[in-house]
This record gives structure tokens, C-alpha cells and sequence, in this order.
């Protein structure tokens, strides 16, 4: 059985850096990116298998990453890391083609369910 | 007078007044401007009236007057006419009752001199005159026998008229008199007799002084060239010219006003006697009319003093009542607009709860990772002692985000404080920085450049921080949504003068049209798409900037950007309380 490949990109370095180190300890190969700008780059590189976004980043609009995601490689399924108060966004980005969201702060257990429901779906 | 109307209008409901702090002493003025507008309008129409009336019945009064005088000079005329009549026909009838050779009978014209002298008052003497104009016989108190009266005009008036009436002359006897001389025919020697009498002056006067006459008035007798026939009070002795100018009319009493006359109004009255020539005068100077009966002006007065007195009260209770209501509806318009504020209020923190609540998320999320971080070192490797450091690491990182948490929290309660004004010493970059703080993640997600050009040495300002909050947090919202992504802010603050600082909001949006730039303040105005807007924020901007004692001042160029100037008093009570 292969190793997941997840990469997640938020600004908010805190949180992004812990949730991967979480990710890792439950042996996926996560990997984190703080700035939007590196999000597709890394991508082309890496090819991850599930990709965590936030939609909301500053000076950059998250769909149109999604959107660049979706026109790469269909195959990647993205997860959308959403605010409380960012829910339309979410929903915007599951009709662009998000696999799911999960809402702020996150439970383990259920981003854990939502990444293996995604790896089983490609 | 419409402009004091409108402008009165304006000062009692002008819309920038809902928020003008409303003293007693403007009900006080507003009632002063009622009571003195509706007292002209009742009072004025009061004093014309009385006005009129008072003249109108001066001047009945006055023709009253006129009529009094015309009449009294008709009576007179009346009783002179009688009088020379009554003596011409006594004349008459001594001509014809008596022969020739009886009447130059000195005895006996003596005797009918004395009968005739008891029934006729005024005579002076009696003489007859043969056709030659030599007085043959004469009965009187001068020694006239065989004056020679040929020559004179009278004598040739009466062979042609048969009855004379003299004009007033001196005559030989050096005093004033006149004649009335009638012809007697005496046919057996084919020839004529006059019989003639002189009559004394102060007859004639006797019968002009019985017109009523008071002090400064004048009436007397003249003849047709305007001699005067008996003296006149101011015109001149008897036998003067009278000066003012006489047309005589056909018959009947002329009476004409003279508008002055040695110093004042007259009544200037003329008639002809009858079968005389004479001319009857009356100047009259006394103006009785101009004294009104005393119970007239006074009950005028008491009607005009009960009608001021009903009108004043009436329009001081109205006055009070609707000054009252006006009070009444300002307070109710106060109490609607401070639960507009409230929900205003609510409405802006409904708008704000979203970027708040994703500001508090990603605290609460880095907690919620760092938390679980722990557990899973826990969990999974058990070794704590391997792993203090990075421990101490996450749980610093759960005290930062707890503290993103605190100021957050912090900003709202300073917020959504209660509406009542608290004056405290703050530093308004601080304040601006704070509100800043609420739209930074909004202003960064819009890529909106924001530019704060606060003045360091700005000196604190006594003011209500939470709502100048709501003031800033309000325009420069709006600044944000009139401004497309790669938009500026500028952010700006300075001191005006002693008394005020500056705050400055400055975007580089679509700008206000100018015929909307007066409207942006009233309730519920918006140009922002339905259910984006409340319409209120301005609105209550402007309200509280009114309470702090400083104004908005807005300029904006379409396409190019808006500025909002806000001005606010140094110390609390400085301020202009004002006008935009």
C-alpha cells in the first residue's frame, strides 16, 4: 500500500505546520505551504494525492487555484479548509470541483475519514 | 415676508434637526416666533379695522358738520331775506296808503316816523324824495331836508325798478347803513315820488352773528364786488375787500373745505340773499368733528384692548400646545432614532460578525492543532521528556493564539458598549488603528492598498472611543465597498486648530455623483445592492459626530474618489454642535 501524498496550503503557518506534523504521525506524507504562489509549483512537483486548501488567502483568489488544481490533473482531489463564516465560499468551491470542505477547527478524526474517502474515490 | 416664512418654516423642520440636541431655549424662541407670527396675523387685521372705522366715522361726522353749517347759513339767509322783505312791503304800503301831499307833510311823516319806528327795528330815518332827487320831507336824526340825491346811483336804480335795496355805504352820516327806497306814482301830476329808509348797519350784523358760532369761526355779509357789508372777526372792518375769491351760484348754499386757511382746515360756506345784494359768509375754523364722542372712543378701545387680550391669550395657548406637541414629536423622533441607532448598531456588527468569526477561527484552529498535536505525542510516543521542548513550543503557541483571541474580544465589548456618550481621554490613532484592525483581513482579501498617514505628535482628545469607532468603522467600510481590488485608502490625521483634529478618509473609488452628495446623509439612503446596506450608516455617523460636538464633511469627484473630513473638538464641549 502506497503512502498518501497530501499537501496543504494556508497562510496561517501555526496551524498549518501542526495539522501536517498530525497528518505525518498517522504516517501520510503531508507537506505544508504557507504562501498561495507556491501552492501550484509544488503541485506540478509533487503530484499529491489529496490537496488541503484554504480558499482565503490574502491577495489571491483560492477558486482560481482550485480551478488551476482541477485543469492539471483531474485526479487530485481537493479539500477545502473553510472558515465558519466562509461557507458559501466552500460551496462555491465544491461546485468548481472540491471533493468536500471541512470547517475551522478541524477534527482529526474527520479530516482523516474525508482524506481516505477521497483517496477511495479516484 | 414669505422669506421669513420659509425660513421659519426651515428652522422648525429642517431634516439635520433630528439630531440637534434640543434645549428649552429653542422651544423657548420657537414659541416667541409662533406667538409673534400669529399675533400678526390676528392683530394686524384688528388695527386696520379700528383704523378704518375711527376715520370712517370722523368722517361722517365731519359731513355732519358741513350739513349743521350749510343748514345754519340757509336758516340766516332766510331770516335776512324775511326781513328786507317785511320792509319793502311796509314801505309799500305807507307809498300807497298815503298821498303825495300827506307824506311831505313834515308833521305828519314825523308821525308816521315814531308809529313806524316801534315795529320797524333798525330804522334810522324816513324821507321822501320828489323826482328830482330833492328830499322834501324827512323824519330822522339828521338834518337832510333838501339833500339832492339826483345824482346818486340808487335814485336811478329805483325810477327804473320801482323797489331798491342799497349796498351798506357811509352816506352823510358817516356811519354804515343801507337803504331801501321804493317809488310811489303819482299819476293826477304826472309824475313820481320816492319814499325811502335807511336802516342801521348792525341789523345785518345782528343777523349773521345768530349762525352758532364759536371762537375761531367767522360769519358776515358781503356784496357782490366782496365788499364787506358788516365787520368781519378776521376778514376786515366794514366796507374792507374780502379777499377769498366767491363764485355765486345761481341760489342755494355753496359749501367748500378749505384745506388751510390762517393756519388750519376750514369749512368756507356762501349763499345769495334773495331780493338783496348781498352775499351771507361763513368761515368756519372750529373743527368739532375732529373731537370723537368720548363713548365711541372708548368703547373702540375696550373692544380693541378685550380683542388683543382674547387674541394674545389665545395665541399664547396655542402656541404652548403646539410647541408641546413639536417637543413631544422631537422626543419621540430622539427615542425612534436612538433604537434606529441600536439596531444600526446591531446590523453593523451582524456584518462584522463574519470577519470576526474567521478572525477568532484560525486561533481557535491553531489551538485546536496544537491541542491535538500533544494528545498524538502523547498518545503515540509516551516519551514526555523527549519532547519538553516542543511542547513548550505548542503551548506558547496556544497562549498567542488565546491572546488573538482576548484582543479580538476585547475590540468587539469596546464596540458594542451602550450608546450613551462617555467622554474619556483617548489617542485617536490608537482608535483608527483599532478600527483598522476590524477591516485588515477584509482590506487584504480585496488586495486594497491601505495607507495611514497618522500624525505622531497628535494630541489627545477628550471623546467617546466606541463611537468614533462606529464613525470610522462606518466610512471607511464604505470606502471598501466603493473601491475595486488594487484600489487606496489613505487614512489620515492632523490638527485644524487648537480646538479640532482632523481625521481623513480617503479612497480611490467610483466617487458620488453630485446631485446624490446631499442625500448621503439621510436615513435610509443607499446606493448599495438591496439587503447590502442598511442606509443607516452615515445617517448615524453624522448623528453621533453631532453629539460629540464635531461634523462630516464630505467631497467626492465621480470615478475619482471620496473624501470624508472628520472633524472632532479637542476637548469635549469645544465643539461647533453643527452644520455640514
Amino acid at each position: 500500500m502506497t503512502v498518501t501524498k497530501i499537501l496543504l496550503v494556508d497562510d496561517e503557518v501555526e496551524f498549518v505546520s501542526a495539522l501536517s506534523e498530525r497528518l505525518r504521525l498517522r504516517n501520510y506524507d503531508a507537506k505544508a505551504v504557507y504562501h498561495a504562489e507556491d501552492a501550484m509549483p509544488t503541485i506540478m512537483k509533487d503530484k499529491p494525492d489529496v490537496v488541503l486548501l484554504d480558499l482565503k488567502m490574502p491577495g489571491i483568489d483560492g477558486i482560481e487555484i482550485l480551478k488551476a488544481i482541477k485543469k492539471f490533473d483531474t485526479t487530485i482531489k481537493v479539500i477545502i479548509l473553510s472558515g465558519q463564516g466562509d461557507r458559501e465560499i466552500a460551496d462555491e468551491g465544491i461546485k468548481v470541483g472540491a471533493f468536500d470542505y471541512v470547517m475551522k477547527p478541524v477534527d482529526i478524526g474527520e479530516i482523516i475519514t474525508k482524506i481516505e474517502q477521497a483517496k477511495k474515490s479516484r | 415676508m414669505r422669506k421669513i416664512f420659509t425660513r421659519f418654516l426651515n428652522t422648525l423642520f429642517h431634516p439635520h434637526d433630528y439630531f440637534r440636541i434640543l434645549g428649552r431655549d429653542r422651544y423657548k424662541s420657537l414659541k416667541i416666533r409662533i406667538v409673534l407670527l400669529d399675533a400678526m396675523i390676528s392683530l394686524v387685521p384688528l388695527i386696520i379695522v379700528v383704523t378704518i372705522s375711527y376715520f370712517w366715522f370722523q368722517s361722517i361726522l365731519k359731513e355732519d358738520f358741513r350739513n349743521q353749517v350749510k343748514w345754519e347759513i340757509e336758516n340766516t339767509e332766510q331770516s335776512i331775506e324775511y326781513f328786507v322783505d317785511g320792509k319793502v312791503s311796509a314801505l309799500r304800503f305807507l307809498a300807497s296808503s298815503y298821498s303825495y301831499e300827506q307824506l311831505s307833510d313834515q308833521k305828519m311823516l314825523n308821525d308816521i316816523f315814531t308809529k313806524f319806528e316801534n315795529e320797524f327795528s333798525g330804522l334810522v330815518d324816513l324821507g321822501l324824495i320828489d323826482s328830482n332827487g330833492i328830499q322834501q320831507a324827512y323824519a330822522g336824526p339828521y338834518p337832510l331836508i333838501g339833500k339832492d340825491y339826483s345824482n346818486q346811483e340808487w335814485f336811478n336804480e329805483v325810477i327804473v325798478r320801482n323797489v331798491y335795496v342799497s349796498d351798506v355805504f357811509m352816506g352823510y352820516r358817516r356811519l354804515p347803513h343801507f337803504a331801501i327806497a321804493v317809488k310811489k306814482n303819482c299819476p293826477e301830476k304826472r309824475s313820481f315820488c320816492i319814499l325811502r329808509a335807511t336802516i342801521d348797519m348792525k341789523i345785518l350784523k345782528r343777523f349773521a352773528s345768530t349762525i352758532n358760532l364759536r371762537e375761531n369761526d367767522d360769519a358776515f355779509i358781503i356784496n357782490h364786488d366782496g365788499i364787506l357789508q358788516t365787520p368781519s372777526q378776521f376778514h376786515g372792518d366794514v366796507l374792507n375787500k374780502f379777499k377769498l375769491p366767491v363764485l355765486i351760484p345761481e341760489r342755494g348754499v355753496s359749501v367748500l373745505d378749505l384745506k388751510e386757511l390762517n393756519g388750519g382746515p376750514a369749512i368756507f360756506g356762501y349763499v345769495p340773499i334773495t331780493n338783496s345784494p348781498w352775499i351771507l359768509v361763513a368761515v368756519v375754523k372750529s373743527t368739532p368733528y375732529l373731537r370723537i364722542p368720548k363713548i365711541f372712543r372708548n368703547e373702540l378701545l375696550l373692544i380693541s384692548i378685550l380683542s388683543v387680550f382674547i387674541g394674545v391669550t389665545v395665541t399664547f395657548l396655542m402656541a404652548q400646545t403646539v410647541v408641546n406637541r413639536i417637543r413631544k414629536a422631537d422626543q419621540e423622533i430622539e427615542d425612534a432614532m436612538a433604537k434606529t441607532e441600536q439596531a444600526s448598531k446591531l446590523a453593523s456588527i451582524g456584518r462584522l460578525a463574519a470577519g470576526v468569526a474567521h478572525e477568532i477561527n484560525n486561533p481557535l484552529a491553531i489551538i485546536n492543532e496544537k491541542a491535538g498535536l500533544m494528545k498524538d505525542i502523547l498518545e503515540m510516543s509516551g516519551d514526555l521528556q523527549q519532547n519538553k521542548e516542543k511542547f513548550l513550543g505548542l503551548i506558547s503557541a496556544i497562549f498567542d493564539s488565546v491572546n488573538r483571541c482576548s484582543t479580538i474580544t476585547h475590540r468587539l465589548l469596546g464596540f458594542a458598549r451602550r450608546m450613551e456618550i462617555t467622554f474619556e481621554v483617548i489617542d485617536l490613532n490608537d482608535v483608527i488603528k483599532e478600527v483598522i484592525g476590524f477591516l485588515e483581513k477584509e482590506i487584504a482579501f480585496r488586495n486594497i492598498r491601505l495607507e495611514l498617514k497618522l500624525k505622531e505628535d497628535l494630541p489627545k482628545i477628550e471623546s467617546d472611543k466606541g463611537q468614533l469607532q462606529q464613525v470610522f468603522l462606518n466610512i471607511i467600510n464604505n470606502a471598501v465597498d466603493a473601491i475595486e481590488e488594487g484600489g487606496l485608502i489613505e487614512v489620515s490625521t492632523r490638527v485644524k486648530d487648537k480646538n479640532t483634529v482632523l481625521v481623513s478618509i480617503r479612497d480611490t473609488g467610483s466617487g458620488i455623483p453630485k446631485n446624490k452628495l446631499k442625500s448621503i446623509f439621510e436615513p435610509f439612503y443607499s446606493t448599495k445592492e438591496k439587503g447590502e446596506g442598511t442606509g443607516l450608516g452615515l445617517f448615524i455617523s453624522y448623528g453621533i459626530m453631532k453629539k460629540l460636538g464635531g461634523i462630516i464633511l464630505v467631497e467626492s469627484e465621480l470615478n475619482k474618489g471620496t473624501t470624508f473630513t472628520v472633524e472632532i473638538p479637542i476637548r469635549a464641549g469645544d465643539g461647533e454642535g453643527g452644520h455640514v
